[in-house]
Parts: C-alpha cells; sequence; structure tokens
C-alpha cells in the first residue's frame, strides 16, 4: 500500500507541476508531498522488516527489507532536496539566472527523476530494473544541463554517453544471465522472487561473465572508478539540489542494482570472486579519488570526487562480507547520502554567494554566510569521519570488520587514503571557511527553507551516530536478515 | 558499417542492419506462429527501421552538419580491426557455450561482433552523431543475442527497453541540437572544458 503513495506522489507532483509550476507556492506543496513519501518509506520499512516481503501489482513490484532501505534513503533525500529547492530556485529566479517557465520544468524534471529512482528499488524484474535505471540516467541528463551553458551541456553529453555505454554493458550482463537462466531449463520471466531461490543450479562461467559485464555497466553508472569519469562533471554542473540527489542516491540505485545480480552471483559461484571484484574496484576508487581531492581547484568537483570515495569504501564493505562489514556498508550508504546533500547544499550557497567554484577566490564563508559556514564545517568533519557524526561510525564497522576478516591489506589501504583524504579536506575547507572576506563581499541572507534542509540533515548525521552506538545488536540482526533477501 | 566515411553513409547502413534484424524476427516468430513476437518485430520496423532512421536525418538537416564524421583511423585501418573484432568475439563465444549448437554459436558470435564494431564507432568517431549511432549499432546487438541466446527478454521488458531507446535518441538529438547551437560544431573531441 505505501508503495503506491511513494510511486504515485511523485508522478501527480510531475503533473501537478506542469500546470501549477510557475506559481510561487509550488515549491513548498512539493516538499510537503516529499514529507508524506518520507513518512511513507518509514511506515514501509517498519513493516518489511518485520513482517516479510510483499508483492503487490501482479508481482511487478516486490518489496524486501533491502529494497526498502533503499527507498528510505532516496526519501529522505529527496524530501531535503525539495526543502533546499524552494529557496534556491526563488533565488535563481530573482536573479534573473532562470525564467519562471524553466522553474516549472525543473519541478517537473526533479518529480521524474525522483520517480525513477523509486522505480529502481521497487521493481521485481531484473530487465525492468535495467530499464528503470536508464530512465534515472535520461531525465536527469536535462538536470545537469539545466543552466544551458557550454560547460553544462558537455558535461550533460559525457553523462548521457558514457552512462548509457556503461548501462548498455549492463543490459548484456542482464541477458547473459537470463541465458543462464534458460540452459538451466527454468523460465526466462527475469523475476527475482522466481530466479533468487534457484541461483544455485546456474552455469557458473556464464554467471561470473555476466557479472562482470553487470559490475562494469552498473559501476560506472555508481561512479566506481576507473569509469567515473563522467560523475565530477555531471555533479559540478547539475543545480545545487540536483547535485545531492546525484552524489547522495542515484549512485546508491546503481549500488543496489549490483547488490541484486551480486547476490545472485555470490549463490552461484561462491563468494570469493564476488568479494575480490568488489574490493578490487573499491581500492582502485580510493586510489584515483584520493590523487584528485589532494590537487582539486573546484569546490563541486571536490565533493564529486569525495562521492567516488564513498562509493569504493561501501563497496569495500560489501565485498567483505561479513554481517558487520554488510551493516557498515549500508549505513555506510545512509550516512554518506545525508552528509553528501548537506555538503551539496553548502556548495549551492558558498558558489551562489561567491559566483565561483573556484576554491582559491572562495574565502571567509563563516563571515559571509554564518549558517552555511558553521553546517559545512560540521559537514566537512562528517564527512571525513570524525566522531560522533555518522560516517565515523560506519567507516569503523567496516575498518573492524577487515582486520576481524584478516584482510589486513585492505584494512592498512583504507585507514591510509581515509588519513590522506581528511588531511586534504581539512586543508581546502580551511581556507575557504576561514580568512577574510575578498573585496566587495556582503554578508546575506540565507532562505528559510534552505536552513530547515541542513537542519534536518544534521539531525540525522548526529542523532545517527549517536544512537548507533547503543543499538548495535539489532542492527547486526536487522542487516543479517536484509542481505538474506 | 565501420568504414563509412559520411554520417548519412552511417545511418543508412544502420538502417539496413535494423531490417536484417527485423527479417530475423519476423521469421522466427513465422516459424513459432508466436503473438508477441509478431509485435516485437512490427516494432522493429516502426521505431528502428523508419523512425530512428529519419529523426537522425532531420537532426543532420537542422543543424547543418559538415557530413564527415571526423575518422581518427582511416577507412582500410578500420576493416582490419574489424578483423580483429570477429576473431575476439569467436573466442569469446566458444568460451561461453557448448560448443554442439553451430547455428547459436555463430549468430552468438554475430551478435558480439556487432556490439564490439558500435564500441569502435563511439570511440574513434568524433562527431556526436556518431555516438549516437555507435550506441544504437551497440544496442542491436544486443537485441541479437537476446532473441537467440534466450528466446528473447520477457515481452513487457522488450517493449519498455524498445521504448527506452526510442526516448534516448530523442534526448540525444535534442542533446545534439544544443551544443551544434553553443559551440557551433558537434566534435566531441573538442568538448574539453571539463577536466581535472
Amino acid at each position: 500500500m505505501e508503495i503506491f503513495l511513494i510511486l504515485g506522489i511523485p508522478a501527480l507532483l510531475s503533473i501537478a507541476a506542469l500546470s501549477f509550476g510557475k506559481r510561487k507556492a509550488f515549491g513548498v506543496i512539493n516538499s510537503i508531498g516529499y514529507l508524506a513519501v518520507l513518512s511513507a518509506g518509514i511506515f514501509l520499512a517498519k513493516k518489511v522488516i518485520f513482517s516479510g516481503c510483499t508483492y503487490s501489482f501482479f508481482g511487478f513490484i516486490y518489496l524486501d527489507a533491502l529494497s526498502a532501505f533503499f527507498i528510505f534513503v532516496i526519501s529522505v533525500v529527496s524530501f531535503a532536496a525539495s526543502l533546499y529547492s524552494i529557496g534556491y530556485i526563488k533565488r535563481d529566479i530573482r536573479g534573473a539566472i532562470i525564467s519562471e517557465e524553466k522553474a516549472k520544468i525543473y519541478y517537473v524534471l526533479f518529480n521524474l527523476f525522483c520517480l525513477s529512482m523509486f522505480f529502481v528499488p521497487a521493481v521485481n524484474n531484473l530487465g525492468m530494473l535495467w530499464v528503470a535505471i536508464e530512465m534515472t540516467t535520461l531525465v536527469s541528463a536535462f538536470l545537469v544541463g539545466f543552466y544551458n551553458t557550454k560547460k553544462s551541456v558537455e558535461a550533460a553529453w559525457k553523462y548521457i554517453i558514457i552512462c548509457s555505454v556503461g548501462i548498455i554493458f549492463a543490459l548484456l550482463g542482464t541477458i547473459l544471465f537470463s541465458y543462464a537462466f534458460s540452459i538451466a531449463g527454468l523460465s526466462k520471466s527475469l523475476n527475482w522472487s522466481d530466479i533468487a531461490p534457484v541461483a544455485h543450479i546456474l552455469d557458473k562461467n556464464i554467471l561470473k561473465i555476466a557479472f562482470i559485464f553487470i559490475l562494469v555497466g552498473y559501476g560506472t553508472k555508481a561512479g566506481l572508478a576507473p569509469m567515473h569519469t563522467w560523475l565530477p562533471d555531471a555533479h559540478s554542473q547539475a543545480v545545487a539540489p540536483i547535485s545531492a540527489l546525484l552524489s547522495g542516491v542515484l549512485l546508491k540505485t546503481a549500488i543496489y542494482a549490483i547488490l541484486r545480480f551480486g547476490i545472485i552471483t555470490i549463490k552461484g559461484v561462491g563468494f570469493a570472486y564476488f568479494s575480490h571484484l568488489m574490493i578490487l574496484f573499491g581500492i582502485i576508487s580510493l586510489v584515483i579519488s584520493c590523487c584528485f581531492i589532494l590537487v582539486q581547484k573546484d569546490l563541486k568537483r571536490l565533493l564529486a570526487y569525495s562521492s567516488i570515495e564513498h562509493i569504493g569504501i561501501i563497496s569495500i564493505g560489501f565485498g567483505l562480507g561479513t554481517p558487520l562489514a554488510i551493516a557498515g556498508s549500508l549505513l555506510h550508504v545512509f550516512n554518506h547520502a545525508v552528509t553528501k546533500s548537506l555538503m551539496f547544499f553548502g556548495a549551492g550557497n558558498i558558489v551562489h554567494a561567491y559566483k565561483k567554484h573556484n576554491m582559491n577566490a572562495i574565502r571567509g564563508v563563516i563571515k559571509a554566510l554564518p549558517f552555511t559556514g558553521i553546517m559545512v564545517l560540521a559537514g566537512c568533519f562528517a564527512l571525513t569521519g570524525f566522531p560522533p557524526f555518522s560516517i565515523f561510525i560506519s567507516e569503523l564497522l567496516i575498518i573492524i570488520a577487515s582486520f576481524v576478516n584478516g584482510s589486513y591489506l585492505v584494512a592498512a589501504s583504507l585507514l591510509l587514503f581515509l588519513a590522506v583524504i581528511f588531511g586534504a579536506f581539512i586543508y581546502h575547507f580551511g581556507r575557504m571557511l576561514f580568512g577574510n572576506l575578498p573585496k566587495g563581499m556582503a554578508v546575506a541572507g540565507e532562505p528559510l527553507s534552505g536552513k530547515l534542509a541542513f537542519l534536518f540533515l544534521f539531525f540525522q548525521i548526529c542523532a545517527v551516530g549517536i544512537i548507533l552506538v547503543f543499538v548495535k545488536k539489532d542492527l547486526l540482526w536487522i542487516t543479517e536478515r536484509l542481505f538474506r533477501g | 558499417m565501420v568504414i563509412a566515411k559520411r554520417t548519412p553513409a552511417l545511418i543508412r547502413s544502420f538502417r539496413y542492419q535494423s531490417f536484417c534484424l527485423f527479417l530475423l524476427t519476423f521469421s522466427i516468430a513465422l516459424e513459432e506462429r508466436r503473438m508477441d513476437l509478431y509485435i516485437i518485430a512490427g516494432l522493429l520496423l516502426v521505431i528502428k527501421v523508419f523512425l530512428i532512421p529519419q529523426l537522425l536525418y532531420r537532426i543532420i538537416k537542422r543543424i547543418n552538419a559538415n557530413e564527415d564524421l571526423g575518422l581518427f583511423i582511416n577507412p582500410q585501418l578500420s576493416l582490419l580491426w574489424a578483423l580483429g573484432f570477429t576473431y575476439l568475439s569467436w573466442i569469446f563465444t566458444a568460451y561461453l557455450i557448448v560448443p554442439s549448437n553451430q547455428a547459436q554459436a555463430s549468430i552468438l558470435a554475430i551478435a558480439f561482433f556487432i556490439v564490439l564494431a558500435g564500441i569502435f564507432l563511439m570511440i574513434f568517431r568524433m562527431t556526436a552523431l556518431a555516438q549516437v549511432i555507435g550506441l544504437l549499432v551497440m544496442e542491436n546487438g544486443l537485441f541479437l543475442l537476446a532473441s537467440t541466446v534466450s528466446g528473447g527478454m520477457p515481452f513487457f521488458v522488450e517493449i519498455a527497453i524498445f521504448f527506452d531507446v526510442f526516448v534516448s535518441v530523442l534526448i540525444m538529438g535534442f542533446f545534439v541540437y544544443r551544443i551544434s547551437r553553443l559551440f557551433t560544431h558537434i566534435d566531441v573531441n573538442k568538448l574539453s572544458r571539463l577536466k581535472g
């Protein structure tokens, strides 16, 4: 039942935006809608975790704990983004950067984008999963190229081409999976609920190749290095609330797809294969993002590379595969989503105030934008894994798990790169946040809705970090259920 | 296809390829007398043989693009690459399936070859339109693969994929148009503002 609310509200809102999108109040209505989606998401997660998986709509939609979790994460971030959009779009209209007509288009696309992302974890069929992920690319390409400047159109083009090629590989992988089912004498329905119980009888060779294609294909969308090249361009050029959605949840939906196929592969081929691949790509992502973070000059690109880093950490966690590591990774999915959204909102405000992306030209943010400055400072510590914030806990879980597992090399490289990235972040943000204002810079006010979005996310970052210390046992129990499907 | 020098020639060869795909699907449909295959064949004919090439021709006309594809590799060398691809796809097929079924193996190899040719087009041709066509070629290869090895995807998935491909071509066409207006060319090799 809740799932219809979750899918229906964005659909209705996108239609509503077509006719009322120009009205000033529409942004508020939009976020009220997403508040409803968020509460439906919470109910759904509760229901699914305690009473098992559900089907609806003739088996077209299938929800288990894993998909409920991802739906919950998407609903949190999309609510925050809708809140932040109100002030952001209003300011852009006032500054004559976009027309009211364009604001309408923005709201239509925003809702379609969220709708397509909610579809990804909800569908049962692995082919439809592919279609849903391709839809997210197509819709968000417009939002990346929204400002219609040379840079943003270039970013959108790279985004759409690289992700489409990636996703074609994923389709190839999906077809090979279905080939594996057909030679095993199963029906070709491709429904997750039919496949998962019988995955162990599938042909091993084909599964191995198919999973590589899946990993490369959806990994492109997830931003795993070395297929990440679209990511910094798209993230840095998109509208700020959309950057948050892209980095916070779009990447995670691709991770979700990898996990789905990964579970089949684990059942068919054994765990080591999956584990080695995930850890390999995770480490490569860490190395590459670390190098680029050190020498970065552009604020939003810095955050984009940090997304690659965190995706790397998540994939290492899943690759380790013990319940502790998986708990850490799932938490990290959530924590990174909220923290990175907060940072992108902050970056949006900063870029708007200074009219520049270049970090060398941004000084004294705390003086110019006191509220944003403090939030970004806290977010910066949270993002680099400082206690008591939540990312600290999830990274700690993953590192502990890798020590327990005996993968000392993985643990050591994780610690090393995290330390380097921590240093780089503190250096970059320290220079930006403190120091003297550039000449002629006025102290500007910030819109209330933007502040609300910050507070909402900040609350999640702190609360999760503190609560988690007390409920570790329940958490492990829930995780085990999550991964059993 | 890999030796085409001009965009219209490339589009034409894409059209022939889609038409062959249509014939194949249609003949399978005749053989097995399945309603869904007829529908898929019909969609193939309408979308890939008529609508998409027409759309691409219109884009060329609208933007008055230079018809040169901008080859990184000349036609003769491209042909050599294609030979290499054929060999590769045979090896890959041999690894993948049991050798008893000759007909299936050869179709599988052809499908992989088409996918590789699509990748080749995307990498070694410089215009944005060539990249779109490369993507479509890859998709054609996958369609062939799906319809032979696993007897096609489930029906509604197939429909959804068709729809998806069509929409993506529309959107890419839109972006090609935007690029040509903003940059006055569609040479993706020169899109290099964003780095690092």
